[in-house]
């Protein structure tokens, strides 16, 4: 029975929680037992309850809209497919007072730190498996248990780094570690995106609430990341899996902000045991690793043969001691779920003391004694995978006795058990705090559960003062999981006395100097190059099909000689016009997003919608637009959308050498569309009105009215679109723009012997430079047209491997 | 025994590889008590730019080759010759199957010679109720772990055709064992299975086997190309045995070892990874011939 503790005991009758009420027997964050708010809200509340209902809606909306603006996603894993999702924020921030965190620090320090002793004993010298502290076979046929790693000593003398765990308040208000994240814990950079929203929907509350800031304890990890290199000079590296895995967002959101490079396994390489970036400057060494990979797909030479996302020879590296991984390759045999119930044990047999904050109670099914138990108590228990890494009430590899026993359970339980034994772990139901959230205008008590994370700096381990709050639907403390539609809260540790605000800038102690340009990765730079290509691909097909469709309403049919044509080429680059909007343009589209997705940190925020927009807008034409009208309308919204889109790119984007490719593919694809078009519409068997039309799919309509007193014919055509230097919509400006671009390029220096790139371009330029219209025929044109190819080439061989 | 042993495997990619990094373990092993290395040499062409060496868990000896230069083929030449001692062991001491298993419980260790390494399911051998109940349709409760091992290895020779058309190194056990045909390797996982799923410790071995049977015996299944058996964990008072279900012997003076581990992934002769796409072909010669001392 749920008792009605609501706020009617105060004063005012709080709006707000008018309809609030916490669950018999379970401890509510925002209410005492005596229905009273706790201290440390009561500001928050007060403050709430002055907005009126209007108020508060336009402040969730300002945050929701920030995560929207930011672009702040995760990937959702359904039967079928994946799909990025919006961010679930609830708005309602999760508040513990500084004196119960301090006590939580403690607490989680102490488990950081036997975690670390467990690990280097299970990749050492074995002495808990000796001892009987830990059964062998939990070891020997641990998944996480990776066998190349065992004797190796981590680089920098430790395995652990940065660590999280969850926590969950139990029914005696104690905290209980309900999971241990020492693999590749995620969820860091989402926890300052919840405090960026959270402090914008109450940026004047935050302010004067002694909410402890976030910034310190990221600015310390990363000093320390940057302790652990070899030289001075090099970068630090965030290794992930790339685009399709659940947490991209956060990596290449982290990457951007403590400034990492954002890597995939294709990325590096090994030389001579060394770990290597591939950067269009060639081999750059690197040596620390920040690992968002799980540790078996880091290496297919010598863990999982299948990985596609590793790096083969990367182990080699590791065994030399020339890199530091963060955590170490292994460690993620710490958040296998049956350790939970040896730790209490081994905490008193290495430090003598037992944890100060005990994790749900456990029983491992491969011991005779504690499966009998388990057994006799099965109702009060939930029973999985012993192996499995994930929390118990996180996914459905599990059988309890309320929901699945007969699904899951063939024939009774105890057979079941009996069978499963050292495979199968049980773990005592967890019931959770319950926390505020609003539904509506008001707030109701929803179950959650903290994920705190911790990083290993120079003075030792150091807790982020907040973290991120996972809240469960009302009624509900089974399902927390953010993929089975929970959602994720900010947590204020509240201080009494004023805090310090901080960033991650550093003071100004010594003279500004300005960093130099970083190195950019060759996979970053061929996915920028050839974002270009495919942005600019598009707009030259758009182009053409609007210039049909225009056509084809004036004339009323496809059959005319000029739209035969025209739909002949069209065919040719895989733009058939025949029904509506072509698959092929809808396939560019989506190749550029692609290609921007693996370069997303490098990409401004705003250029990333608009091509997320165009590509949206460009799925949705493919379904409606007809032949005709309707057609050359929607091909003129898409170049509109298009030209917004490379305004932004090239008028904000910084002059990076990321730019410089990206805009090489560009100028590489404008050279090469302009020569096929002259090459098939200036053609001497070229039909009536092919050059009108050459003349206004390159856009340059206006110009030739400007500059050529007569009527289009072929040289002022060649000459406009071939040879005149000033005009962007030449190929001639394009090889200008080319070769402009790779001056800045690394390994060019002036004086010094010409690459096959640079004499290519040279080359090019020169013969056509020369031309005049009447010498540049359809031959020219496909001798041009294959040099352009070559020049994409070269380019790849020499920068983009 | 001694004995010269040739080996030659080639491979040929049908796009070149623009670089490649591979393990290789082709040498037979030098391991005391059981086999002795007088000399050896392996070759590899074109040469590669870079040529580790080291030990993995299970002791075996990896050699890691890199190529940062584009290439269509590879390959590789080992000359060995080789001592293998016969091994006289007191094996009327296998203990009963009940007795193995209890004794495993008793061990708590995880040294590479440990028998709880090789009683789970690994990456190539799952633990399925098809094999196991084959297993257990042979075993009676009497049996010592020998006998265990015999039954098995006896019905699967029997039972299962060696045919090297049927799979190839990346058949799965099961696609083998119901399929009832294969080729050593095929037969060695299947009846490492088969020993697991009875709680039996067993793990993998890939060597080469004597080319020419000694005179007036069989010759051998296996002996033109590579070969590899099984491995079974007898107690702590015998140890290891190894067992060739291909021939359904017990791996004697005619078994020269190269790698030992828990199943095929472990011990896979070369292991590759190239950047490159298509198909690649590879052939393989060997011959092990007794020297005349």
């Amino acid at each position: 029975m749920p008792s009605q503790t609501n706020a009617a005991s105060k004063n005012t009758i709080s709006r707000l929680l008018t309809g609030y009420r916490a669950l018999e027997g379970i401890p509510d964050e925002l209410m005492g037992p005596d229905g009273q708010i706790r201290p440390v809200w009561a500001g928050l509340i007060a403050a709430l309850d002055e907005m009126s209902p209007t108020e508060l809606t336009q402040r969730i909306t300002r945050g929701e809209q920030y995560l929207r603006d930011a672009g702040v996603f995760y990937r959702r894993y359904g039967p079928q497919d994946s799909s990025e999702r919006d961010w679930p924020l609830s708005a309602m921030p999760v508040l513990i007072d500084e004196e119960e965190w301090a006590t939580i620090s403690t607490g989680l320090t102490q488990r950081a730190e036997l975690l670390e002793q467990v690990v280097a004993d299970l990749y050492g010298n074995n002495a808990l498996v000796a001892n009987g502290h830990i059964p062998p076979s939990l070891v020997a046929d641990n998944p996480e248990w990776l066998r190349p790693l065992v004797g190796i000593k981590p680089r920098s003398g430790h395995f652990l780094h940065f660590v999280a765990f969850d926590i969950g308040r139990g029914p005696q208000g104690q905290w209980w570690v309900l999971g241990d994240r020492t693999q590749a814990p995620s969820g860091a950079g989402f926890a300052l995106e919840n405090r960026i929203a959270t402090s914008r929907i109450y940026s004047d509350i935050f302010t004067g609430s002694n909410v402890h800031r976030l910034a310190g304890f990221f600015r310390a990890f990363r000093d320390t990341l940057l302790g652990l290199r070899a030289e001075d000079e090099s970068r630090i590296g965030i290794l992930t899996p790339g685009p399709m895995n659940d947490t991209y967002y956060e990596h290449a959101y982290i990457a951007r902000y403590l400034g990492l490079m954002l890597l995939e396994g294709e990325d590096l390489t090994v030389r001579d045991g060394r770990l290597m970036v591939r950067t269009v400057a060639g081999l750059r060494p690197i040596s620390v690793l920040w690992r968002r990979l799980d540790a078996a797909w880091a290496d297919p030479l010598e863990l999982d043969e299948h990985s596609r996302l590793g790096t083969p020879g990367l182990l080699g590296a590791v065994r030399d001691g020339t890199i530091t991984m963060v955590n170490s390759l292994g460690s993620g045999i710490l958040e296998t779920r049956a350790f939970l119930a040896f730790l209490p044990r081994i905490s008193e047999a290495l430090t003598g003391r037992s944890l100060a904050i005990p994790n749900v109670a456990t029983w491992w099914c491969g011991q005779e004694a504690e499966r009998n138990y388990v057994k006799a108590n099965a109702a009060r228990m939930t029973i999985g995978n012993a192996f499995a890494t994930r929390l118990l009430f996180d996914h459905d590899d599990m059988a309890t006795p309320k929901n699945s026993v007969a699904s899951m359970v063939h024939g009774n339980m105890d057979e079941f058990i009996d069978r499963g034994a050292g495979h199968l772990v049980a773990q005592e139901v967890v019931t959770l705090s319950t926390t505020p959230a609003f539904k509506g205008d008001a707030l109701e008590a929803r179950p959650m559960s903290l994920r705190v994370f911790l990083a290993r700096t120079e003075s030792g381990w150091q807790v982020m003062p907040g973290g991120f709050a996972r809240i469960g639907p009302a009624g509900n403390s089974s399902s927390l999981a953010m993929q089975s539609g929970g959602s994720a809260a900010d947590v204020w540790i509240v201080s009494k006395k004023p805090v310090r605000t901080e960033t991650m800038l550093e003071l100004p102690s010594a003279p500004f100097v300005r960093q130099q340009q970083a190195v950019l990765p060759s996979r970053a730079a061929d996915n920028l190059f050839w974002m270009g290509r495919y942005v600019e691909r598009a707009e030259n097909t758009i182009r053409m099909l609007r210039a049909f469709h225009l056509r084809l309403v004036e004339t009323g049919s496809a059959e005319t000689l000029l739209l035969k044509q025209v739909s002949e080429y069209l065919a040719s680059i895989g733009a058939d016009p025949a029904k509506g909007l072509p698959i092929g343009v809808v396939q560019t589209l989506s190749s550029a997003t692609a290609a921007a997705s693996h370069a997303r940190d490098r990409f401004s925020l705003d250029g990333w919608l608009a091509l997320d927009d165009l590509s949206k807008t460009v799925s949705k034409m493919e379904k409606t637009a007809t032949p005709g009208d309707d057609m050359a309308r929607a091909m003129s919204v898409l170049l509109r959308k298009l030209s917004g889109f490379s305004g932004l790119v090239h008028e904000n984007m910084y002059r990076s050498m990321g730019w410089r490719f990206l805009s090489i593919g560009r100028s590489l694809e404008r050279a090469s569309s302009l020569v096929s078009l002259l090459a098939v519409f200036t053609d001497s068997d070229a039909v009536d009105g092919s050059l009108d039309l050459a003349v206004e799919v390159a856009d340059s309509t206006m110009t030739h009215r400007q500059r050529y007193a007569v009527a289009t014919n072929r040289s002022t055509i060649i000459d406009l679109l071939a040879l005149d230097p000033l005009n962007p919509r030449s190929v001639i400006y394009q090889l200008n723009q080319i070769s402009d671009h790779m001056a800045y390029l690394p390994g060019v220096e002036e004086h010094s012997q010409l690459s096959p790139l640079q004499s290519l371009i040279l080359q090019t330029r020169t013969n056509l430079a020369v031309k005049l219209p009447e010498t540049v025929d359809t031959e020219t044109l496909n001798i041009l047209g294959a040099e352009i190819a070559q020049l994409s080439n070269l380019l790849t061989a020499g920068y983009l491997r | 025994m001694l004995y010269d042993i040739s080996l030659r495997v080639a491979y040929a990619y049908d796009n070149p590889a623009e670089s490649s990094r591979h393990i290789v373990r082709l040498s037979p092993a030098d391991l005391p008590g059981e086999q002795r290395q007088v000399a050896g040499t392996l070759d590899v062409e074109p040469k590669p730019a870079e040529w580790r060496v080291h030990t993995d868990f299970f002791g075996n000896r990896n050699v890691e080759l890199a190529y940062f230069d584009a290439h269509k083929k590879i390959k590789f030449s080992v000359q060995s010759r080789v001592e293998r001692f016969e091994i006289n062991r007191k094996l009327d001491a296998a203990p009963k199957l009940h007795q193995l298993i209890s004794e495993i419980a008793t061990i708590k260790s995880l040294a590479p010679w440990a028998p709880h390494h090789f009683v789970g399911p690994t990456s190539r051998v799952p633990i399925d109720r098809a094999t196991t109940q084959y297993a257990r349709d042979l075993i009676k409760d009497s049996f010592s772990v020998l006998d265990a091992v015999a039954a098995i290895g006896e019905s699967l020779h029997s039972d299962f055709q060696y045919d090297p058309e049927a799979t190839t190194v990346e058949t799965p056990m099961l696609d083998a064992f119901h399929g009832r045909r294969g080729v050593c390797q095929d037969f060695s996982h299947i009846m490492i299975a088969c020993l697991r799923g009875m709680g039996i410790p067993a793990g993998y071995v890939s060597g080469f086997l004597r080319t020419t049977p000694p005179p007036g015996k069989k010759r051998l299944e296996g002996a033109d190309a590579m070969h590899a058996w099984v491995r079974v964990w007898c107690g702590s008072q015998i140890g290891w045995v190894e067992y060739d279900p291909t021939n359904a012997t017990r791996a004697g003076p005619d078994h020269v070892i190269i790698s030992r581990g828990r199943d095929y992934a472990d011990v896979a002769p070369i292991k590759g990874v190239l950047r490159s796409h298509g198909k690649h072909t590879s052939t393989q010669k060997v011959d092990v011939i007794p020297v005349k001392q």
